[in-house]
């Protein structure tokens, strides 16, 4: 029960450090088309990667910040919105993230495919 | 009486407000509040009619605390770089295992084996202990942090691995004669207690100048005598037989202890010795009398240290070399 309990924990904690680069490079992504906070996170719920509220305002504004989105209040549905997206740095990088991420998964599909031999 | 879903809102945004930059807040807080009524929005369309204070609630409580919201916002920060950190652990650990613990092992056993009250002591030593605890590590942390701040610490990357000190090796032969040189040094001493301590009450000196022992002497001639051949045993031992390292080790730290039991003992005392026969005043001979005993109550403290230095080695000696394997083995020799 206790080994359990610090599996799940263990596990959670892997899990969370798996996600952390992805998720930066799936707002990048999304944010190809420009998206107010509530929209962005609805969108990458809808295509199975749920994000925190708590985890994604803080995140566009530290993209922000380090010049990868731009945005602007704009009023929408008489209600004011701030929209982002990708800003002309932003997709360089994000071009750059994404060779990275195909080579990453590249490897590790090689790796993976590879022989298992447990008494080597 | 119900809330104003708004009212709850404002209240809410008004706490984050509290943990949130001054620079920021405005912007945020906007941000926040058309997240929340975006979600209260959709809340409202599912449930196909406006929300309640209890949907507001649970759209709140599920967003976090606002402590925890601003947190977010917050840029990460730190008293000490992680990278210090072991360094930071050895510097703390030294201290306290080094520094602190015999300190205060001699400011509270050795009171405790005087005539002053144990109350007393023990209160003295909680005082003292307390807030030298808390001035040491506040002070190594206090460091730490500065020179984390200003980048005093020499850059992590800069370093050689030829410039690494060497590892030492134990060299078999110097352990084995060192155990024989102190086998002969503390029989030395044995012998000498032996032949000088027996039967003896005083020392007369040229002129009748006479130091009169207390009972105390006679009474643990022979605890002291078993005590110092023992060590010497001990070390004679360690001298023909290298191996049973664990066996020595528990053994002497069992002597430690009763020899730290032995010095104790003495140290209840609190006068030891008396001066007769000087050519002096008796204020004099008072005054000098304190100092001859204050000399030998510091011996009896060093004696209670040592051992104690001893014990705590034996101590790390069996946890670092237990017999099951469990330890960690770094480096073969």
């Amino acid at each position: 029960m206790h080994t359990n309990g610090a599996n799940s924990e263990l596990f959670d904690n892997l899990r969370l450090e798996l996600r952390r680069g992805c998720l930066v490079v799936a707002v990048l992504a999304q944010l190809r088309t420009e998206l107010y906070g509530y929209a962005l996170r609805k969108s990458l719920t809808d295509q199975g990667l749920a994000i925190d509220e708590n985890t994604l305002y803080p995140l566009l504004r530290r993209l922000e910040s380090q010049g990868l989105l731009v945005s602007q209040w704009r009023e929408e549905e008489k209600r004011n919105k701030r929209f982002y997206r990708l800003s002309p740095v932003g997709e360089t990088v994000l071009a750059s993230l994404l060779d990275e991420w195909r080579e990453m998964n590249s490897a590790l599909e090689r790796i993976l495919a590879a022989p298992f031999d447990p008494t080597a | 009486m119900p809330t104003n879903p708004t009212e709850l809102i404002n209240r809410y945004l008004n706490a984050v407000k509290f943990w949130l930059p001054n620079a920021q807040h405005q912007d945020i807080l906007a941000e926040l509040a058309e997240d929340l009524h975006s979600q209260i929005e959709e809340r409202e369309q599912a449930l196909g009619h406006p929300v309640g204070e209890d949907d507001v609630v649970a759209i709140l409580k599920r967003r976090g605390s606002p402590m925890r919201v601003a947190s977010g916002y917050l840029p990460s920060q730190r008293l000490i770089d992680p990278a210090l950190l072991p360094v930071y652990r050895l510097v703390l650990k030294v201290t306290i295992l080094w520094v602190l613990i015999p300190l205060f092992l001699i400011i509270f056993v050795g009171p405790m084996f005087t005539s002053a009250h144990e109350g007393r002591v023990l209160l003295t030593f909680l005082d003292t202990a307390v807030r030298s605890a808390f001035m040491v590590v506040g002070i190594v942390t206090t460091v730490f942090a500065l020179a984390d701040r200003y980048h005093k610490f020499q850059d992590a990357n800069d370093w050689d691995p030829r410039k690494l000190p060497r590892r030492a090796v134990p060299n078999p032969a110097t352990a084995r004669w060192s155990s024989f040189a102190n086998f002969s040094g503390i029989l030395g001493g044995a012998i000498f207690w032996a032949i000088v301590m027996w039967h003896r009450s005083e020392f007369v000196f040229e002129g009748g100048r006479r130091v009169i022992l207390q009972p105390i002497w006679s009474q643990v001639y022979w605890i002291v005598l078993v005590l110092t051949l023992g060590d010497a045993l001990i070390e004679l031992v360690a001298f023909l037989d290298r191996g049973h390292k664990q066996l020595r080790a528990r053994i002497r730290l069992g002597w430690d202890v009763a020899s730290i039991l032995c010095a104790g003992l003495l140290l209840r005392v609190g006068s030891w010795v008396e001066l007769a026969g000087l050519d002096l005043t008796a204020a004099h001979i008072a005054k000098l009398m304190v100092w001859v005993n204050l000399s030998i109550q510091f011996t009896l403290i060093g004696v209670c240290a040592i051992k104690l230095i001893d014990a705590l080695l034996q101590i790390r000696h069996l946890y670092r070399n237990k017999p099951d394997g469990q330890a960690p083995v770094l480096f073969t020799a």
